[in-house]
Parts: structure tokens; C-alpha cells; sequence
């Protein structure tokens, strides 16, 4: 990385671009806290003035649509999936670092191929599977579709971080007497503790924008998760912007803290990937 | 002698029971890549050969078996219809997306005050759901009210509102538009971490030889990053290829079928009309073209994975 000339010229070069390319989420929490007269206006206001911003829309949001249920049921799937892709890939991933057999790269494989499969395809299957075992509707089923997808990806992120821990530790408790199981558990994990993290978030990323398995798995509105619901103002005549904005708001708030606790090990996680 | 012959099978069981602790940790993973991936996808090219329109989902097997799912998907030019549309909104994305993601990547690539923030901003796009994304640029771009039709119509480019979701000749550049806006930061990801995997002493050395700006990019930065962004093109492209949340969403396929991508008309096909055979084999259609995509990238591929 090089220094530059101007610094600060560079800098506010950066927060001009960085500015444009995140008018999307200025607008929405403009959308948001203005009145409808100032948001369904031919001319609309592009800065407002601070006399003008509410929080209406964000109650109305919450009052016209049942939307603390579907934010529930989003965190009910986003926590199960994640811990089941996480607890699976774990272990997978540290099978995977640390033996090299014919089944190991056989699965290794495989779980690198599933990265390609389509979610609008894989859900006829899991429709049909859903149906036949009166699962529609659960949001247990809805989980397992979500580790389906989370699993091939976070054994292959883990596989890597188990990869960049030295072997002599586990070996040297193993001397010891310490069986391989408990020295995965009490000296691989801890350290692994950050690696996990990243990839916890990740996985719930990934849960939390699922769209193709809650629309097809669920049908009853009060089992519908947050995307789902979002979507459903998009059909209705005349939409609500303004609430709908609101809920956007409120559903994409945990995203970004996810994602700003996330950013730093994507960058890093990258560098050190392309120096191998 | 017997210190040997007490260390020889006890050395043969450890071996033992280190190969039964592999394979225990690794079992989770495989009933799982079975029981949620093998088995659906063995159910998919099942249902691809059971002919016929199903309401009753759990009879499927009763169905006549044969190739004739295939011959009308094949056949029909709705199918050809949205491949081209599928390769139009697959390019139409990760061309712009690629440039995009390299220039924030050179501005990135540099030291400069409140750096870090900056590049957490420039990333975010990334963590937006695709429905979200989808609900955000609906608005941006409503008929009536959408600033973007406004700024236009101030800027003098457009007389009358353009209704970008409704119009069958600017519905596609308008799913192409967000699409675009959430996968760039994977670009400008990759392609950041590859330019700051090159020595600094050759742009000081070309800096001596009086280089000029472009042509230490040409000669220097992107050589060092060409692997990396062919990599990075291949997985966004293939991203981009089997993406639905965004179109499905914005438009549903439509108008006329203008935005129908081949993953909107298999599930269309599963989930409108019922003819679940027919979406299967538009499956087997997409893994195919998929899977071609990935040979033909796979010495990049390898590099990376293996």
C-alpha cells in the first residue's frame, strides 16, 4: 500500500464516491422518518430539515403489519441455522484440515460443488421433502434448508482457519494423555475462538436474507420471516413507502452491526488467503 | 524386544482410533450433505423424467417415466428465451460490477485519513438482503415519485416519467442496476486484498523510472491481480447466474417475460404452474451451463481451492 501526495484530497475523493454509492441507504432512512405529503411529492426534498423528520412510519410499520412476530421468527431461524451449520462445519472442517483421506477430499469436493447449486432449485426438493414429512410451515424445516446451504460454506471457510493453527498444540496435549476429542474441544476451539466468530456472522448473514426457502417452506403469515413479510408490501396497491422504509430500517440495523464486527477478518481473512 | 513388541499395536491402535475420530468428526457433514444436498438433487433429476402436471406432489413417482419433459423444455423457445436473459443479466452485471469494484479498490489501495471507515462504508451493499436491495431500488426508481425519474427529469435527460419495472425494454436494466450495487464490494474485496499482496518496491522502482499512473497500473497492478479478478469474475458470475431474491422481487419475470432468467422460470414453472418436471429439467439446464463455466475456469479455480 502506497502513500499518496494529498491525503486528504484522496480522502475526500473516497467520501465523495463512498457518498454516491450509499445514496440507496440515505434515501431509505429519508423515506423513513419523513412525512407522506414530503415522500409522495413530485419534487421530493433531498436534504430535509430536521423539523420535519418523525418517527411515525416506524409505529405505523409495526402497527399495520405483523412485524415483531416475522423479525422474531427471522431470529428464531438466522440463531438455529447458525448454530447447526457452525457445530457441523466445525467439525468437518477440522477433520478436513487435519486428514487427508480419499473420503475426506471426496466430501471436501462435493461440499465445494454445493457452492454452485441454485437455491430456486434446490427448493422443489425440499418442498416435496417438507411436504412429506408435514413440515410445511415449521421453522425447524426452515432452518435445516438454511444449514444446507451454510454448512458447504462454513466447513471450507473453518477448514482454513484450522489450517493456520500449528499442529504441535493439539499434539503436545495428546502427549500428554489428553484424548483428540477433548483436545479439539478445550485447545483447538479457544483458539479457533475469533475464526468461529467471523464465520457465525457470516452464517447468519446468509440466514437472515434468505428469501427462496421462507417463501416457499411457509405459507401461514404467522410463521413468515422478515423477507417474506417485506415483500408482501411490494403487491399491495398503493404502497406505503414510508412504513415500508421504516421496516427496512429495522430489518437491516442488525445486518450492518453484523457486518462492521464482520469487516475487518473479511479484509484480513483475504489478505492472507492471496499471500499464501 | 518386548519394549518393541508392547509399542507396535499400540501404535496400530492409535492409528485406528485416530482414522475413527476423523471420520466421526466428518459424519455430521456427510449425513448432512446426504440427507440436504445428494438427495434433493438426486429427487431433481428423478423428477426431471416424470412427465406431466402435479398438484399432488407426493405422487410424482406415479407419473409415466420418460424424456419428454426434456424434448418440450428443449423445444420450447421460452427456454432459449431466457437463457439469453440469464447471460444478458449475468454480464450485464459483473462487467459494470467488475469495473466498479476495481476502481474502489485503487482508491482503497492507498494510505489516507479514516481509510478503515471508508472501506467498511464501501463494503456494506454487500450485507443487504437481495429482497431488500430489491425494495430499496423499487422506490428509487418508482414511476411517479422515485427521486431517480426525479433527478433525470431536473437534469433535462428524460421529458415524461419512465416506468423502469413495467416497461419490457427497461425492466432488465432495472434488476441489473441493484444487482450490480450488491456485488460490487465482492470485487472491490478481492481485488483489494490482491493489490496489497504486491510489493511496494515496484512502484517505488517504477516511480524512479518515471512511470506514469497508467502505466503502473498496466505494468505493475494489474498484472499482480489479473489471477485474483479472473477468479473473483468467475464466482460473481456464477452468483450472479443462479441469483433470484432481487428479480424475483422486483419484477417476478416480468413484464412479458423481459427479466425471466432460467432460476425465476424454474420456479415459475414449479411453483405457478405446478409442472414440476419441467422445472427440473430447467435445473439440470442451469447446472449444466454452470458446470461448463467452471471447467472452462477450472485451472483459476484450482489454484484457489486446492
Amino acid at each position: 500500500m502506497r502513500a499518496t501526495r494529498r491525503p486528504l484530497l484522496w480522502t475526500a475523493g473516497v467520501a465523495l464516491l463512498c457518498a454516491l454509492l450509499l445514496f440507496p441507504f440515505y434515501w431509505m432512512v429519508v423515506t423513513a422518518v419523513l412525512p407522506t405529503s414530503q415522500v409522495l411529492a413530485r419534487e421530493p426534498t433531498l436534504i430535509p430539515s430536521l423539523a420535519d423528520v418523525s418517527l411515525r412510519a416506524f409505529a405505523a410499520a409495526f402497527e399495520r403489519k405483523p412485524l415483531a412476530t416475522w423479525l422474531a421468527n427471522s431470529l428464531i431461524v438466522t440463531v438455529g441455522a447458525t448454530s447447526i451449520s457452525l457445530v457441523i462445519a466445525a467439525l468437518a472442517g477440522y477433520s478436513l484440515s487435519r486428514f487427508r483421506t480419499r473420503a475426506q477430499e471426496l466430501t471436501g469436493l462435493t461440499l465445494l460443488l454445493t457452492k454452485m447449486l441454485p437455491g430456486s432449485l434446490i427448493v422443489i426438493p425440499f418442498f416435496i421433502m417438507a411436504s412429506t414429512f408435514h413440515l410445511i410451515d415449521s421453522l425447524f424445516a426452515l432452518m435445516l434448508a438454511n444449514a444446507a446451504v451454510g454448512v458447504p460454506f462454513a466447513t471450507w471457510l473453518l477448514k482454513g482457519f484450522f489450517d493456520g493453527i500449528p499442529r504441535d498444540l493439539e499434539q503436545a496435549a495428546m502427549i500428554d494423555g489428553c484424548s483428540h476429542l477433548s483436545a479439539f474441544v478445550f485447545i483447538i476451539v479457544p483458539l479457533a475462538r475469533p475464526g468461529l466468530a467471523a464465520c457465525a456472522i457470516y452464517l447468519a448473514i446468509l440466514s437472515w436474507s434468505d428469501f427462496v426457502f421462507a417463501k416457499t417452506l411457509i405459507n401461514d403469515q404467522a410463521h413468515w420471516t422478515i423477507t417474506t413479510g417485506m415483500v408482501s408490501f411490494i403487491g399491495e396497491h398503493g404502497i406505503d413507502w414510508s412504513a415500508l422504509m421504516a421496516a427496512g430500517v429495522i430489518s437491516l440495523a442488525p445486518m450492518v452491526v453484523l457486518f462492521l464486527l464482520l469487516e475487518p477478518f473479511l479484509v484480513s481473512g483475504m489478505t492472507s488467503g492471496s499471500q499464501k | 524386544m518386548p519394549a518393541t513388541s508392547t509399542r507396535a499395536p499400540r501404535r496400530g491402535s492409535l492409528a485406528r482410533r485416530e482414522r475413527i475420530f476423523a471420520y466421526a468428526m466428518l459424519a455430521p457433514a456427510v449425513v448432512a450433505v446426504f440427507a440436504l444436498i445428494a438427495y434433493p438433487m438426486y429427487l431433481i433429476v428423478a423428477i426431471s423424467f416424470r412427465e406431466g402436471k402435479s398438484l399432488n406432489f407426493l405422487a410424482l413417482g406415479s407419473r409415466p417415466f420418460g424424456l419428454g419433459n426434456y424434448q418440450s423444455v428443449l423445444t420450447d423457445p421460452a427456454t432459449w428465451h431466457s437463457v439469453y436473459v440469464s447471460f444478458a443479466y449475468t454480464f450485464g452485471t459483473i462487467v459494470p460490477a467488475f469495473l466498479l469494484g476495481l476502481a474502489t479498490a485503487v482508491l482503497l489501495n492507498r494510505v489516507f485519513p479514516l481509510r478503515r471507515w471508508l472501506r467498511s462504508l464501501i463494503l456494506l451493499p454487500w450485507a443487504v438482503p437481495g429482497v431488500m436491495v430489491s425494495i430499496v431500488f423499487l422506490w428509487l426508481f418508482d414511476a411517479s415519485f422515485g427521486v431517480v425519474n426525479y433527478l433525470l427529469r431536473t437534469a433535462g435527460l428524460i421529458s415524461a416519467d419512465v416506468s423502469w419495472y413495467t416497461n419490457e425494454s427497461t425492466a432488465l436494466v432495472a434488476v441489473i442496476i441493484p444487482t450490480i450495487w450488491k456485488s460490487y464490494p465482492f470485487f472491490t474485496l478481492t481485488l483489494l486484498a490482491a493489490m496489497q499482496s504486491i510489493p511496494a518496491n515496484l512502484y517505488e522502482a517504477a516511480a524512479v523510472d518515471g512511470a506514469a499512473a497508467w502505466e503502473r497500473f498496466l505494468l505493475i497492478t494489474w498484472p499482480g491481480i489479473r489471477g485474483q479478478a479472473t477468479l473473483a469474475l468467475v464466482l460473481n458470475g456464477l452468483w450472479a447466474f443462479r441469483e433470484f431474491d432481487i428479480i424475483y422481487a422486483a419484477t417476478g419475470g416480468g413484464p412479458s417475460k423481459a427479466t425471466e432468467t432460467l432460476g425465476i422460470r424454474a420456479y415459475n414453472e414449479a411453483f405457478g404452474y405446478f409442472y414440476m418436471g419441467r422445472a427440473a429439467v430447467i435445473g439440470v439446464l442451469m447446472l449444466a451451463i454452470a458446470l461448463v463455466a467452471v471447467l472452462l475456469a477450472r485451472r483459476q479455480l484450482r489454484k484457489e481451492f486446492f
